[in-house]
C-alpha cells in the first residue's frame, strides 16, 4: 500500500487572505515564523478545523488573526494560562500559543514557568525580537547588553534572559530555538514540538528591523538576519565544540528533549488507578 | 398525597453548597487558586468534578485561574472560578476579556474585609462597586447576592444557566459569614432542576458570523472543530470577531455589550421584598445584612412600625424599577451595607426627592445586627 | 426569633474541638427535624486562644442566622469566661468546666459548674472533654434526644473517634445525673 504524497505545502490555504496586506512592519520576522508554523502544520496533516492559536498581546500577540483556525487573542501574557483550559477541555485540539518575549517572559513569565512544570500537551512558539515592538520599542527582558530601546536612552544594563534555559529547568519536555533564516531548520523545530507529546517551547528569533534595528544601527532586515545566523551555533555542532568559545553563540536546534509525563495522560493515569473516572 | 420529588435534607457549609450548585449547574470545569475564606470552594470542586468527567485545575495564580476557565468555556464546558477580595482584583483584567467576548463564566467572590489584604477572615460587603465596575470600559454584566446556604446552592445553579443564556460573566457574591455559615438545607432531586445551556452555531451554517446578535440579541458561540473557523479577541471588533477602528462598528459593539442584558431583565432580575405594602421604612440590604434586616423588620412591625424590606438577589443589573415602585409611597429608605457606602449611590439616584435616603454601615469587621437596623427604623419612623 | 428557636454557644480554646462538637450537635437536632445555622470563629484563634461555635436551631429556618441571645452557653475554657457576657440572657443555662468556673457570677443560678475536663481525663481522653459537654448540656437541657447525639456521632465523626465519644457522651450525662 502506498501512502498518496502529501500534497504541496500553500500557505494561502492556511491563510485569512480577506485581512491582507498583513499589519506587520517590513523586513519583520514574524511572518517567516508563521510561515514556518503552517508549514510543519501543514507535513503533519493537522487540519484547521483542529488547530487553535491562543496568542497574547504585542506584534507576535497578532500574527494569530491570519490564520484560518480557531484563533484565540487573549491578554497580555496570559495565553498559556488561556490554552492550558482550552486544551484541558479540548484535548482533541491542537493548541498552539505564539508570544512574544515580553508576553511570554515578563508579564507572563509565572505562566510560562509552570506550563513548562506541568508539561500539557501544548506548543508554545515565542517569537523573541528583543523588543516591545507594538508599544513603541521599550527594553525587554531578552534585550541584548548595550542596546538602545526607548526607555533605555542610554543603553540596557540589565542580564538577558535564556527563555530556553528558564523553560528547560522549569521542565518544559521540549525545548528548541532557531533563527527565521533558517526557514526549513525552523519547520523541522516547530514539526518536532507539534508532533512532542508534552510541553513543546521554541524560542524563534526573530529580527525587529523598524524599530529596534533602526534604533541601533544593526541594518536592514537581511543584514540583521545574517548577523543572527552569525551568532547561532546548532545543536549539530554540539559534540565537536562542546564549550563554544564564544560562550554568548546562540545555541540552536532541539535543546532538550525529555521524556516526562504528560500533563493530561498524567492526570487521567492517576485518576484510573484509584478507579475514580469516566 | 405528596407527589413533590424526593429532596435531600442536609446540613452545609455556603461554600460546600456553592461547589454542589456548581456541580448540579452543570460546571465541568474549575480553575483557582487559595485564597481565604473561599478555599473550600476550591476543595470540594476537587473532590466532585473528576467523579463527574470534569476537570479540576489548581493553577499558578488568580489570573491564570481567571484565563484558564475562558479557555475552557471557549473549549465547550460550562466553568467556575472562585476567590476573595485580592484575587477578584487580579481578575478584572480576564474578567474584561469575558465580557468584551461575551464568554460564559462564573466567579465567586467571598467577600472579605479590605482594602488590600484587610481583613481575611472577616465579612464585609466592600465589592459591590468591583463586581459592577471592576473592569474597565462600559458593560453590563450580572451580579448575584445570595443570604442564605440554600441560597446559594439555588443561585450558583441559575449563575450558570444566566452565563449560557447570555453569554456573560456572572458573579456571585456572599459574606465570608455566609460562605463559613452551616445551614440546613433541602436540595432538590437533580431531575427537577433547570439546566440551560448555550446556543451553539449550526455547524453547517457557513455563514456564521460569531458575533452577530441572534434574534434574542444574544450571538451564537462557534464551537471549536465544528468547522467555522472564527477568531476571538480583546480588541474591540465587528460581528465577524475581527478588530475594527470603524466608529460604526465600534458604537455598536459597545452599545450591544452596554446593552445586552436588558431585553432580558424579567428573567435575570431577582428581589425578595418583605411586609413592603404599606412600609413607610424601607431597609434595603443584601445577603447576610439583609437577613438582619428581616428580623428587624419584624420586631418593627410588632411595635406597630410600617417597616419593609427590599432585597436584591440580582444586585446587577440593579432592579431599579420594582424599588421605585416600592419607595413610592415609602418616607424613608434606609442602606445597610458592611462598606462605606456603595449601594446608597445607586439606592439615591433612584428613590426620587419625596423618600429620605439614609445610610447605615459598618467597617469594623463585624456584622450589622439586626438591633442596629431596628434602632434606625426607629428613630426614622419618630422623625 | 420565635418561641420554638433555640441559641446555643460552644466556647473554649482553640484546638479542644468546639467546632466538631458544633457540628455533630447541629446534625443531631437536624435528625429531629430541626433546621439550624451554625456559624464559628474563623480566623487564627481558633488554633489556640478563643474558639466558638454558635448554633440557631428551629422548626424553621431561621431569619437572622448569627446568635443573638444565647438559650445555652458550654464554657470549656478561662478564655472564653466573659466573651459571651453581651448576648447572654437572665435565664441563659451556662455549662461550664469546674477549672473555668471560678470568677463566674455566683449568683447566677442557671449556671451548672461541673467537672468536664477532668471526666475527660478519667475517660483517658483529654479531647473528649467538648463531647462529655455535650453529654452534659443533652442531660441537662434536653435540647436533643440522647439517642440522636449518638446517631450524629456515628454518621458523622471521625471512624477512629466514634468510640471514644460515645463514652464520652455518657460520662457527660452521668456528670449531670450524678
Amino acid at each position: 500500500m502506498t501512502e498518496a504524497p502529501a500534497p504541496e505545502f500553500v500557505i494561502r490555504e492556511y491563510l485569512r487572505e480577506h485581512l491582507m496586506p498583513h499589519f506587520l512592519c517590513p523586513g519583520c520576522g514574524h511572518g517567516i515564523a508563521l510561515r514556518a508554523l503552517l508549514w510543519a502544520v501543514h507535513e503533519l496533516g493537522i487540519t484547521k478545523d483542529r488547530l487553535a492559536i491562543v496568542s497574547g498581546i504585542g506584534c507576535s500577540g497578532r500574527i494569530g488573526a491570519y490564520v484560518d483556525a480557531n484563533t484565540f487573542h487573549v491578554t497580555h501574557g496570559r495565553p498559556l494560562a488561556f490554552a492550558t483550559g482550552l486544551k484541558l477541555a479540548r484535548p482533541d485540539l491542537e493548541v498552539v500559543v505564539i508570544t512574544g518575549d515580553g508576553d511570554c517572559l515578563a508579564i507572563g513569565g509565572n505562566h510560562l514557568i509552570h506550563a513548562c512544570r506541568r508539561n500539557l500537551n501544548i506548543t508554545c512558539m515565542m517569537l523573541n525580537n528583543e523588543v516591545y515592538g507594538m508599544t513603541g520599542g521599550q527594553v525587554s527582558p531578552t534585550t541584548s547588553n548595550s542596546r538602545y530601546t526607548t526607555t533605555t536612552p542610554l543603553g540596557n544594563f540589565e542580564p538577558t534572559f535564556d527563555a530556553c534555559a528558564l523553560a528547560e529547568g522549569a521542565g518544559a519536555g521540549f525545548v528548541g530555538r532557531e533563527i527565521t533564516l533558517q526557514t526549513p531548520a525552523l519547520k523541522n523545530l516547530l514539526r518536532e514540538g507539534l508532533a512532542y507529546p508534552g510541553f513543546a517551547f521554541i524560542e524563534v528569533i526573530s529580527d525587529c528591523t523598524e524599530i529596534y534595528g533602526r534604533k541601533n544601527d544593526l541594518g536592514n532586515s537581511a543584514e540583521m538576519v545574517l548577523s543572527q545566523k552569525a551568532a547561532a551555533r546548532p545543536d549539530v555542532y554540539t559534540n565537536s565544540v562542546d564549550r563554544p568559545f564564544r560562550p554568548n553563540q546562540l545555541r540552536t536546534g532541539v535543546l532538550a528533549r525529555k521524556d516526562r509525563p504528560e500533563y493530561a495522560a498524567a492526570r487521567q493515569r492517576h485518576l484510573q488507578s484509584l478507579g475514580n473516572v469516566e | 398525597m405528596s407527589t413533590e420529588p424526593a429532596t435531600t435534607t442536609q446540613n452545609l457549609e455556603g461554600n460546600e453548597a456553592c461547589a454542589l450548585g456548581a456541580i448540579a449547574g452543570g460546571c465541568r470545569f474549575y480553575a483557582g487558586y487559595p485564597i481565604t475564606p473561599s478555599s473550600e470552594i476550591a476543595e470540594r470542586m476537587a473532590s466532585e468534578l473528576p467523579g463527574v468527567g470534569g476537570v479540576f485545575i489548581q493553577m499558578e495564580d488568580e489570573i491564570a485561574s481567571m484565563a484558564a476557565i475562558l479557555g475552557a468555556s471557549m473549549g465547550g464546558l460550562k466553568v467556575m472560578t472562585a476567590t476573595s477580595g485580592p484575587g477578584f482584583s487580579l481578575k478584572q483584567e480576564n474578567l474584561g476579556l469575558a465580557v468584551a467576548t461575551e464568554i460564559p463564566c462564573v466567579i465567586i467572590d467571598v467577600m472579605r474585609g479590605g482594602p488590600s489584604t484587610g481583613l481575611p477572615t472577616r465579612p464585609a460587603q466592600g465589592d459591590y462597586m468591583q463586581a459592577r465596575w471592576g473592569t474597565h470600559g462600559d458593560h453590563a454584566i450580572i451580579v448575584l447576592t445570595p443570604a442564605s446556604v440554600a441560597e446559594i446552592y439555588a443561585q450558583t445553579i441559575r449563575a450558570f444557566n444566566l452565563a449560557e443564556a447570555f453569554r456573560t460573566p456572572v458573579v456571585i457574591l456572599y459574606e465570608e459569614t455566609i460562605g463559613h455559615l452551616r445551614e440546613t438545607v433541602d436540595l432538590p432531586a437533580p431531575e427537577t432542576i433547570e439546566i440551560i445551556d448555550r446556543q451553539w452555531a449550526a455547524p453547517d451554517d457557513r455563514n456564521f458570523l460569531p458575533y452577530r446578535p441572534g434574534t434574542d440579541g444574544i450571538p451564537a458561540m462557534p464551537r471549536p472543530g465544528d468547522g467555522h473557523r472564527t477568531h476571538m479577541t480583546g480588541l474591540t471588533h465587528g460581528e465577524d470577531g475581527f478588530p475594527t477602528q470603524k466608529p460604526e462598528a465600534i458604537a455598536a459593539a459597545n452599545r450591544h455589550l452596554s446593552h445586552k442584558l436588558e431585553p432580558h431583565l424579567d428573567r435575570i432580575e431577582q428581589f425578595e421584598i418583605v411586609a413592603g405594602e404599606d412600609a413607610e421604612v424601607i431597609v434595603v440590604a443584601c445577603g447576610l445584612v439583609a437577613r438582619a434586616a428581616k428580623r428587624a423588620v419584624a420586631k418593627a412591625r410588632a411595635k406597630g412600625i410600617r417597616a419593609g424590606l427590599f432585597r436584591p438577589i440580582t444586585l446587577w443589573p440593579f432592579p431599579t424599577l420594582p424599588l421605585q415602585a416600592l419607595l413610592q409611597p415609602a418616607g424613608a429608605v434606609i442602606v445597610a451595607e458592611m462598606n462605606a457606602g456603595q449601594l446608597i449611590a445607586e439606592v439615591e439616584r433612584h428613590a426620587g426627592d419625596h423618600c429620605r435616603v439614609v445610610g447605615l454601615n459598618r467597617i469594623d469587621g463585624e456584622a450589622i445586627t439586626p438591633s442596629q437596623i431596628l434602632q434606625q427604623i426607629e428613630e426614622l419612623a419618630n422623625d | 426569633m420565635s418561641q420554638t428557636q433555640i441559641e446555643i454557644r460552644l466556647s473554649g480554646s482553640g484546638g479542644q474541638g468546639i467546632l466538631l462538637a458544633g457540628q455533630i450537635l447541629g446534625d443531631a437536632l437536624t435528625l429531629e427535624r430541626k433546621r439550624i445555622a451554625q456559624s464559628q470563629s474563623y480566623e487564627p484563634t481558633s488554633r489556640g486562644g478563643l474558639s466558638r461555635c454558635d448554633l440557631v436551631a428551629g422548626t424553621k429556618a431561621t431569619d437572622y442566622p448569627l446568635a443573638s441571645a444565647l438559650d445555652y452557653l458550654v464554657i470549656l475554657d478561662r478564655i472564653a469566661l466573659h466573651a459571651s457576657d453581651d448576648i447572654l440572657k437572665t435565664n441563659t443555662l451556662v455549662v461550664i468546666d469546674m477549672s473555668a468556673a471560678e470568677g463566674k457570677d455566683a449568683e447566677n443560678g442557671k449556671t451548672r459548674a461541673l467537672p468536664l475536663l477532668d471526666t475527660a481525663r478519667a475517660c483517658n481522653d483529654i479531647r473528649s472533654a467538648n463531647i462529655v459537654a455535650l453529654g452534659a448540656l443533652v442531660e441537662l437541657s434536653g435540647v436533643c434526644r440522647a439517642d440522636t447525639l449518638v446517631a450524629a456521632i456515628c454518621a458523622g465523626a471521625p471512624a477512629k473517634l466514634v468510640k471514644s465519644m460515645l463514652k464520652a457522651v455518657e460520662a457527660g450525662q452521668n456528670l449531670v445525673r450524678a
